[in-house]
């Protein structure tokens, strides 16, 4: 090896070596991002994006989806507290239908967008999230799951007759299952019921392949479950207080009527909710609390 | 390349087995140029789409990595088709070579298929490894076999009909012009030419007659090139109709020996002696 190419060579690696060290420091100073900043919005609207693709369009539809991903993953990554995404209103979101719509437009034929709008989009805008479903209802006539999908959304906004009807134009689809005919009936007969939410949540649990779609059912239907036995505690909390005359400072006080009714307990006597954490009594209002390191969403 | 074909005794072969022996070469030549360096980096891509993509798509590895591996397919496909089918001839007339092959009993046209059908083979080469490579790409995210690999066969039967037929018109182009300038005009009718339906809507919408005739004539004219773009569905699990495949390929092969034609006809024309 002769004297230039070493020279070249360590030229090279030193070069090389600042650019990462000098990345590394442009990195560590570098703002953190305002969540609440205003997001750029697109350049391009959602038929000029599948004009411009030239027969990329799934390819461009990909990008679109995973962007969308990464959009709300950093969004929730940027705020502390622990988030359910079906209720991200918090975070101005604002960026999401434009990406969600341009990913569909792009490819109306890729359901994993359309599911995403009518879960995550009804909390920032929901007249979005209902024209993007009904886009790939449009797209995609024999997709069931898409109806089970804006059924959620109407179900979410309280419109439970539009809500059953729209079952009912899934239930007639091909491959349909059988509970969604059952939704029918439910939705418009007791359609604001904490069965129908449970019987929502479970099938959108069973039938998603999404695994954050599938987190989220998974711990609404633990919430429903903590609901119930919320209620059930305060029901015997109330029974005490009409024994005694006053409310249990503490669990211990009610611990034989937990044991007998069947709730876990921890060591100290305090009921557990489904997450595992020990409910907090608020003393003296015969009532209890989450507690803070509870996973059970408390809204 | 012409040494090589001088070396055959082209004189005492049939017209067809001299477009035989201009093909071979020109994928020889291909292959020299080092043309087929181009899987090494489309093997790159699907593995580490494969490895980590599952991470950042939400659960659709499976779709994107069709809709990766056909899109760089097509893109990769062009580039070689633009930038070496456009200096087939060109190279030929520069390094003067191609006194040497008309000083032997080779007409322009069987010269033009001959370089044609060779860009064709190595186009054909690159097709073939890349479908191979997204199929076992998909055997890899789905842990076995996965019913797209059966799908994505017509989609890259698709996408090597559409490279055929812009090669075609590469060839057209550099029989009369500079390679740059080939290059440039290749790359506006793929462009153009996935822009079909707009032209069409274009001149059904238009008030006056005089551009809707332009429009409807270049809607014509110009090959319909987002008939060849089954990639989406393809990703799908969706496969063409065997119908729609027959008349796509029907229709490039006519317009193929149009281009190749008009080609042939322009080259006649050009004075090498």
């Amino acid at each position: 090896m002769n004297r230039q190419t070493l020279y070249l060579l360590s030229v090279l690696i030193v070069g090389l070596a600042l650019t990462v060290l000098l990345a590394h420091q442009i990195d560590a100073h570098r703002p953190p991002p305002d969540p609440n900043a205003i997001d750029e919005s697109l350049y391009l609207n959602p038929s000029t994006a599948r004009r411009m693709s030239l027969g990329f369009n799934g390819l461009a539809a990909d990008w679109y989806w995973m962007r969308s991903l990464q959009y709300v993953g950093r969004k929730i990554i940027s705020v502390p507290e622990d988030m359910a995404i079906d209720d991200l209103s918090e975070l101005n979101l604002k960026l999401l239908a434009p990406l969600l719509d341009t990913a569909t437009t792009l490819d109306p034929h890729f359901l994993d967008p359309y599911e995403y709008a009518a879960v995550v989009l009804p909390a920032i805008d929901v007249q979005e999230a209902i024209r993007i479903t009904s886009k790939g209802i449009e797209a995609n006539p024999t997709a069931w799951r898409l109806y089970q999908h804006l059924g959620f959304i109407y179900w979410q906004q309280k419109n439970y007759q539009a809500a059953s009807e729209t079952y009912r134009r899934g239930a007639q689809m091909p491959g349909a299952p059988q509970w969604m005919e059952a939704m029918i009936a439910k939705m418009a007969a007791d359609g604001g019921s904490r069965e129908t939410a449970r019987e929502i949540y479970l099938r959108m649990f069973e039938q998603s392949a999404d695994e954050k779609v599938k987190d989220m059912a998974r711990r609404r239907l633990i919430q429903l479950d903590s609901l119930d036995q919320r209620d059930g505690l305060r029901k015997l909390l109330v029974a005490y207080q009409t024994r005694t005359g006053q409310c249990p400072a503490t669990w211990r006080e009610v611990q034989h009527v937990l044991r007998a009714i069947g709730t876990p307990v921890d060591r100290s006597g305090s009921p557990l909710d489904p997450s595992g954490a020990p409910y907090q009594l608020r003393p003296g209002a015969c009532d209890l609390d989450l507690a803070v390191n509870s996973e059970v969403l408390s809204k | 390349m012409a040494e090589t074909v001088t070396r055959i005794d082209i004189a005492k072969r049939g017209g067809f087995w001299r477009l035989i022996a201009i093909a071979r070469n020109t994928f020889r030549e291909a292959v020299r140029d080092r043309v087929l360096y181009n899987l090494v980096i489309f093997v790159l891509l699907l593995t580490a789409a494969a490895i980590f993509i599952g991470e950042l798509s939400g659960g659709q590895e499976r779709k994107i990595i069709v809709d990766l591996g056909l899109s760089a397919m097509l893109l990769f496909g062009v580039f070689i088709t633009i930038f070496v089918g456009v200096g087939l001839v060109y190279k030929e007339i520069e390094r003067r070579t191609i006194y040497a092959i008309f000083s032997k009993p080779v007409g322009r046209g069987e010269f033009l298929v001959g370089k044609y059908l060779g860009l064709c083979l190595t186009l054909l080469v690159n097709v073939v490894v890349m479908g191979l490579g997204v199929s076992l790409a998909l055997v890899y995210v789905s842990k076995g076999w996965d019913p797209l690999i059966l799908t994505i066969w017509p989609a890259v039967l698709l996408i090597y009909m559409e490279l055929m037929l812009i090669t075609a018109l590469a060839l057209l182009f550099s029989s009369f012009s500079s390679p740059a300038l080939s290059a440039l005009l290749t790359f506006c009718v793929f462009v153009i030419g996935h822009f079909s339906a707009d032209l069409k809507s274009l001149a059904t919408s238009l008030g006056s007659t005089g551009a809707r005739w332009m429009f409807g004539g270049l809607y014509y004219l110009l090959p319909n090139l987002a008939n060849y773009s089954f990639i989406t569905p393809a990703a799908h699990g969706r496969s063409p109709a065997p119908v729609f495949v027959f008349t796509t390929g029907l229709y490039a092969l006519v317009y193929i020996a149009v281009i190749l034609s008009a080609a042939t006809l322009v080259f006649s024309r050009r004075n090498f002696k």
